[in-house]
This record gives C-alpha cells, structure tokens and sequence, in this order.
C-alpha cells in the first residue's frame, strides 16, 4: 500500500504558552513494500511524525494520505501490553481474526512459543517487544509502524531481534516505517533511509539502499556508513547522528 | 483463634456489664439470644433481613451502575465533569437523612422511595471513585486500542475495565458499608418492614433484647457478606496494578 505523507507544521505549545515547531515541511511518499528508516537525534520529533502518521494526532497542518480502510500495525517505544492478559490474549486481542497456525509460525520466528501462556509482568524488556512485534504482525498489517523497536537492549539481543524484524518484513510485502537513533540498524533493515535534522525536524537527506538485506556485508554497511557521513557532513552535527 | 478469643472477651464483657448495669438497661447475652431464637421460629427474623438485604441490594447496584457511569462520563468529558461537578459537590455534603425525609415527603412512605433515597446516598461515592479511575486511565494504552482499530466494546471490555476495577471495588467497598447503615434509617424512618423498623419498634417499647437480637444479627449478616462475598471479590478486582507494562 502505498503512503503519502506532507506535514507542512506541526508545534507544541509548552506550559508557558510558547509554540514550538516540531516539524516543518516534512514530505515523503512510500510505495508498497518499502521499509523507510528515519534517522536522527533523540528528541527531535520522530515519534511525533509516528504518531501523526499512525492517526494518533491530528493536530497539524498538512496531510497524510493512506488507502481507506488500511491496518496498521505499531510497536511503541515501550511494548503497551495489557498486563492483566497472557501473551496470547494480547496478541489475539488485537488480531482476533488471527489463525492458530499462522500464530504460532510468529510465535516461533519470535521465539516466543515457550512464553504463550505467561503474563507481561513475568517478561524481560526484549521479550515484551518481541510480543509487541508479534501483535504487530498478527494483525498482517499493510503499514507497519516501529518505534525504537530496538532501543533499550543489549548488543546481542538487538542483533537477535533486528534479525527477526529483517525475516518477517521480508516474509511479507508490508510498507514499514522505522524510527530509530541507531544508524547500523538503519542501514542493515532499510530500503530507503532517511535523515533528520534536529527539533524541528526536516529531511536532511534520503538514501536508497539497493543491496538486498540479506546480502548486505560488513564492508557494505561500513562503505554507506562512510557515504552517509560524507553526505551529512557540516549540515548537521556529527555526533548527533553518527 | 485470635479472633475467637477477641469475640469470647466481647461476650464476657458484655455477660458482667449486664450482671452490673441490670437486665433492663442491658439484657445479657443468653436473653438476647432467647429473643433471637424465638423471633427465628416465628420467621420474622428472616423476614425482616430478608426485605432489609433485598434493599440494599437494590439500592446498592442502582448507585454503583448509575454511578459508575456518571462517573466514567465525567473523567472522560471535561464538559460533563465541568456541568456534574457542583451537583456531585451537593449530593457529597447532603446529609443522608435529608435525602431521606425529604423523599419521603416528595414521593411518599413508598419502597421506591426509600430505595431512591438510599441509591442517591451512596451515588455520589461510587461516582468521584470511578471517576479519579477514570482520568488516570492509561493513555498510552488507548493509543494502543486507537491504532490496533480494536473496537470500541471490546477495547471497554478488555482495556478500560480491567484499568477501572480496583477504583470500581473500592466504590463497592466504601458504598455498602454506607448503604449498610443508611437502609436502617430509611426503613426506621419510613417503611413497616426491615430491621431498622423493628429497630424503632423496639426503641418505642424499650424492648432491649430486641433491639439487641436484631441489630446484632443484621451486624452478622453484614460481617458474613463483607468476608464471603466482598472481599474475595475484591481481591480479585484488584490483582492487578492499574498501570500496563
């Protein structure tokens, strides 16, 4: 599916009654199937233009144009799981049309199949994100929305996860947004990748990924890596993005 | 045991002030339970706590389902808070007595009355407990409902709900022992049936032992309701922290 995205503006008034912009002149369109990544510096609106996108807010100006009656599926910088439900009730409470074997192919690509029957409150942080993703997918969605899905752990559980993210993006054609500061993440899940400026964020520059995910090297990632730097060089500062 | 040797100590305090004070002013334990047997044997006992318990029964989901959802009403709608909230602050502060005679003179000695009166007492309770529930509902989670497309009913059933549960028993809680002590005035004040008008019958005869046989045994009855009916119940609301994870 594809989606149409122009913010014009979109601001905050703060306690003291001043208008912050957030994002300004934000515009990019996906086709279907694509996996954009946006990258940038913590705190400067990319949760936001998630939020505006997924229909959460609908307080700026511009537009966000998507097929009627499109699923999203989001994963939220924290799992928002219902702690008074197992991990299968949650995912089942968003996908109730779900069916059993497709659920546990998720499951066991998550590796999650041991955990079914637990509640949220018996799950580490990487566990509840990956039944996050899990009722993210459930629901096969034709958006699929990911906050910082990797924020928060350690090296070797990213790399798990970020893996698992690549298979099932790949397993299916869904249009996916992902947010995050990591720029390794970035490059090794996108097709597109896009930077961002500082609060109020703007695109700095957006870079098409032609390599297949799978076939993406080391050397490879180091050389868009080095691409990247050369390309954001002087226009925003290093360490914010890098 | 503890408890059982606290209940013995009771009655024997109980047994000497009456041997003190005499069998008029205080009647000791076995003539009020002579009373209790005999009133049981005429089936008036059962009767009376039968129309009493049938009160509060009313009374008590009336209030909590009206309230509850006034309550929710208000916590989600600034303007519904902004337009109940002086009514909310007069029910509040109205002494449970005027409710009372004043639905008896406004609607009669009628049963609709008193259990208006009795659900109006109780409503405003079940209403601002609900509604604190309400505006520390989990915005995050809603987000969840809100992009997932979940239904609106199912989202209430599944994701409010459990949220609202612990403010919904302590509204339960709060309320009956309100409702408990209120239902006996409507009925000494108005109605010829019920504990609290054997309550006043025995008040204009000075019959001691009966007032005794029934307060007592409604107090039993409450105590046994609170431990096998409310507090399990509430046990169960509350097993879960109104925060998500």
């Amino acid at each position: 599916m594809q989606l149409e995205v122009e913010i014009a503006r979109k601001a905050f008034t703060n306690a003291a009654g001043e208008r912050h912009d957030v994002l300004v002149d934000f515009n990019f369109a996906l086709g279907t199937g694509e996996i954009a990544v946006f990258v940038g510096p913590s705190g400067c609106g990319k949760s936001t233009m998630l939020k505006i996108i997924a229909g959460l807010d609908h307080d700026y100006q511009g537009r966000v144009v998507c097929p009627a009656g499109a699923r999203i599926g989001m994963v939220f910088q924290e799992p928002r799981l219902l702690p008074w439900r197992s991990v299968d009730d949650n995912v089942r409470l968003a996908a109730p049309q779900a069916d059993d074997e497709k659920l546990s192919a998720l499951f066991a690509v998550l590796e999650l199949t041991a955990h079914r029957n637990h509640f949220p409150g018996e799950l580490s942080l990487g566990l509840a994100r990956r039944v996050a993703l899990a009722r993210a997918f459930a629901i096969e969605p034709d958006f699929l929305i990911l906050d910082e899905p990797l924020a928060s752990l350690d090296d070797a559980l990213a790399a798990r996860l970020r893996d698992q993210i690549a298979t099932l993006v790949d397993s299916r054609s869904v249009t996916t947004l992902l947010v995050t500061h990591d720029m390794d993440d970035a490059i090794r899940l996108g097709d597109r990748v896009f930077l961002l400026s500082p609060r109020p964020a703007r695109i700095l520059a957006e870079l098409p990924i032609r390599t297949p995910r799978n076939a993406r090297g080391e050397a490879e990632i180091a050389a868009i890596k080095a691409e990247i730097a050369r390309r954001t060089n002087g226009d925003c500062a290093k360490g914010d993005v890098l | 045991m503890l408890r059982l040797l606290s209940l013995a100590v009771l009655l024997g305090t109980w047994w000497i002030a009456a041997l003190m004070a005499g069998s008029a002013k205080l009647p000791p334990p076995p003539a009020v339970l002579a009373t209790v047997i005999t009133e049981a044997e005429s089936g008036a006992l059962f009767l009376h706590l039968g129309v009493t318990l049938a009160r509060v029964a009313l009374a008590f989901v009336l209030a909590m389902s009206l309230g509850s959802a006034i309550g929710y009403l208000m916590g989600r709608v600034r303007l519904a808070n902004r337009l109940g909230d002086p009514w909310l602050i007069l029910l509040l502060n109205l002494p449970a007595l005027v409710v009372i005679v004043l639905a008896y003179i406004w609607a009669g000695l009628t049963e609709v009355a008193a259990i208006a009166a009795i659900a109006i007492n109780k409503l405003p309770i079940a209403v601002v407990m609900v509604r604190e529930g309400t505006r520390v509902l989990d915005t995050a989670l809603d987000e969840m409902t809100t992009v997932f497309a979940i239904p609106r009913w199912r989202a209430f059933r599944h994701v409010i709900l459990p949220q609202l549960a612990p403010y919904i028993a302590a509204a339960a809680r709060s309320g009956l022992s309100l409702v408990w002590k209120i239902v006996l005035v409507a009925e000494l004040l108005g109605r010829p049936n019920g504990v609290g008008f054997e309550i006043g019958v025995a008040f204009q005869l000075f019959d001691i032992p009966r007032l005794l046989a029934y307060s007592l045994t409604f107090a039993a009855v409450v105590l046994a309701i609170e431990t096998v009916l409310v507090q399990p119940f509430e046990a169960r609301l509350s097993r879960w922290p109104p925060r998500a994870a």
